[in-house]
């Protein structure tokens, strides 16, 4: 903007100049602001998750993702929340990527299950596809056990800033709400609903596991995947490994993974389990021969796992975030004689 | 254009500068500026005239398959000299997207050249653009190294050949960001010193004429670019024969990822081998051990 025009120190000349180009240029930025203006609301209505819930369970409603990477379509809708009616009011098993997608999962939930309250959200652990929605609740009203809110604190705004990168808009608004109750018992009562609680991790270094004692559904979370290669960022494959163990011997009618269908018959755990096993060992192997991170990525992955979705780019991923570790344990320590 | 003209300046920046000379010395050499500024011209002309190579505009650069805005300045910077043409034998393997911009593992395999005498690899939009630079000598024309991105990068790699060539190979590697101005893990450490050369390594036979060595080394490799931390990072490897005949020599520069990890592919020959390693920082500090081939046979 130009300031007020001062007579006394422009020439009269350079002053008629100067607003000239200044009218002119701000036809230019009148008309490109016009054609955005045009466009912005076709833009904002195509950036709706149509959310829809699947009643899995008796009262208990599930919203499934893509089963894909972060992308520009999917706006971060890669993953499966869901919410459970409780006598008393609405339980909601994590938030979903973004503030967007949280306003159209608590739309969709007084849609549902209209006239009664959300009593309790739970984030299963602290990646973002699933605790980026936590703002549209009330904050007194999200827990985790600590270690989720520590990991959280620590690498929140990390996330919040790729995700930004990944999916662009759809994260418009979206800043991190820490959830305010920390978890340390073995169940909590909610509205009139007893919740078994599960206190894990491997695919992180916490990972919370809930299950519903009335309908027996088990809320894995990130330890279980199905039909979706599992993701590595923060895993530590043996305590993974023992993880599900535990969740297999665990009473429960029904699996509901963190990401893909739902699960009768513990396939989900059968899967995550083999393919962490073969990544780890391939990841194992190339170490020992010395591969390069580059060599070990373009490696053949079996058959029996093509119905995996994601599956080679997450595989290229995993090789990135299990290598240094594995070579820091494998290679041989060499004396320096120098 | 002309070197001698930069210099002239930039001594008499210097003789301003230093205010606590003597004025006699401080004359002397405003004397020999002033002899230098006025022949200067003459030299110019006489440099132009003899050396018509020297003029960037005499070489052809190709269009960069990865249109990198600064490919002109990377090839006059990092490839001078000979022809520059891209070749598909020059391998560059890279993810498309950095998972993570600390770590973001790059392999050239240049085998398919012969008479390679160097392997240089820059990253044209990181702060500091040069990655490393490999001589591979009694080596197969391979590395494998991790590099810090700053940002969304194309990679160049150029492999010159006895000839003068440059030949080119490179990739295009998306990235979150910010991998030259962090501190390094190693700073959130507080004993990260006593365990600075601390290495890893492994050696296995490949062929009947070749091994592949594996070598990781604990060492931070500041970039200089993080606030309060100056540059300290591991700037040479070399590796010998037990002649003492050089294997391959690799000049590693800031964007080299903490603890380098490093893949080459020594030539040996079939009986068992034992190559000696030195690496040196940029405070001097030296690592040296031995790394040997098992024989044909023995594995």
């Amino acid at each position: 903007m130009k300031p007020d025009a001062s007579p006394c120190c422009d020439s009269v000349d350079s002053t008629k100049h100067e607003r000239r180009a200044f009218l002119k240029s701000s036809a230019q930025v009148l008309s490109a602001g016009c054609a955005y203006c045009a466009m912005a609301p076709l833009h904002a209505k195509l950036l709706d998750y149509k959310l829809a819930a699947s009643e899995i369970a008796k009262g208990t409603w599930a919203v499934h993702g893509a089963q894909e990477y972060f992308n520009l379509d999917n706006g971060g809708n890669i993953v499966n929340v869901a919410f459970i009616e409780v006598p008393d009011g609405v339980v909601v098993i994590d938030t979903g990527p973004s503030k967007r997608y949280g306003e159209a999962l608590l739309a969709l939930i007084q849609r549902t299950i209209p006239n009664k309250p959300v009593l309790r959200v739970y984030n299963t652990h602290h990646h973002p596809d699933h605790c980026f929605g936590n703002q549209v609740f009330d904050s007194s009203l999200i827990a985790a056990p600590q270690g989720v809110i520590d990991n959280l604190r620590l690498e929140g705004d990390g996330f919040a800033e790729n995700l930004y990168r990944l999916v662009g808009d759809w994260m418009r608004g979206t800043s991190l709400s820490v959830p305010t109750v920390a978890l340390d018992t073995s169940y909590e009562n909610v509205g009139g609903r007893r919740f078994s609680l599960f206190y894990l991790s491997g695919h992180t270094s916490a990972d919370f596991v809930v299950r519903d004692d009335e309908t027996g559904v088990l809320f894995t979370g990130d330890l279980a995947f199905m039909f979706r290669t599992p993701t590595t960022p923060h895993a530590d494959i043996a305590t993974w490994q023992a993880s599900i163990n535990a969740l297999s011997g665990t009473d429960k009618d029904l699996i509901f993974p963190g990401h893909g269908p739902q699960d009768r018959k513990g396939d989900s755990l059968t899967q995550t389990s083999d393919y962490l096993a073969w990544l780890d060992g391939t990841l194992r192997h190339s170490v020992e021969q010395g591969l390069t991170m580059n060599e070990a990525m373009v490696l053949p992955i079996p058959d029996r796992f093509n119905s995996l979705s994601v599956l080679r780019t997450e595989y290229e991923r995993s090789v990135v975030h299990l290598y240094p570790n594995l070579e820091d344990t494998l290679l041989p320590e060499i004396e320096l004689t120098r | 254009m002309c070197g001698l003209l930069g210099k002239s300046a930039n001594g008499t920046a210097n003789a301003m500068l230093a205010t606590k000379r003597t004025i006699s010395l401080r004359q002397r050499f405003v004397t020999r500026v002033s002899v230098v500024k006025n022949s200067v011209p003459v030299v110019c002309l006489f440099l132009c005239l003899i050396f018509p190579a020297l003029s960037h505009a005499s070489r052809d650069i190709p269009a960069d398959p990865f249109e990198s805005v600064m490919w002109k300045l990377m090839v006059e910077r990092h490839f001078p000299g000979g022809e520059v043409v891209f070749d598909s034998r020059v391998k560059v393997s890279a993810p498309k997207s950095a998972e993570n911009q600390f770590h973001v593992p790059i392999t050239v395999d240049a085998t398919e050249l012969s008479d390679v005498e160097e392997i240089v690899a820059v990253a044209d939009l990181n702060p500091i653009a040069h990655i490393l630079t490999v001589r591979p000598k009694k080596s197969l024309s391979f590395v494998g190294f991790r590099v810090k991105l700053q940002q969304a990068t194309p990679i160049h790699v150029g492999v010159r050949t006895s000839d003068g060539v440059w030949h080119m190979g490179g990739a295009y590697i998306d990235a979150a960001g910010g991998g030259c101005t962090a501190p390094a893990m190693a700073h959130g450490m507080n004993n990260w010193m006593k365990t600075l050369g601390k290495t890893r390594a492994s050696t296995r036979r490949e062929s009947p004429l070749s091994a592949r060595m594996t070598i990781r080394m604990r060492h931070p490799m500041d970039t200089g670019l993080a606030a309060g931390i100056p540059a300290f990072f591991m700037n040479q490897i070399t590796v010998q024969d037990a002649a003492g005949e050089t294997v391959a020599e690799l000049d590693l520069y800031e964007p080299v990822s903490e603890n380098p990890t490093i893949t080459i592919k020594p030539k040996v020959g079939q009986v068992e081998e034992t190559l000696s390693v030195l690496a040196r920082d940029t405070e001097g500090n030296e690592f040296g051990f031995p790394l040997t081939v098992p024989a044909v046979a023995a594995q």
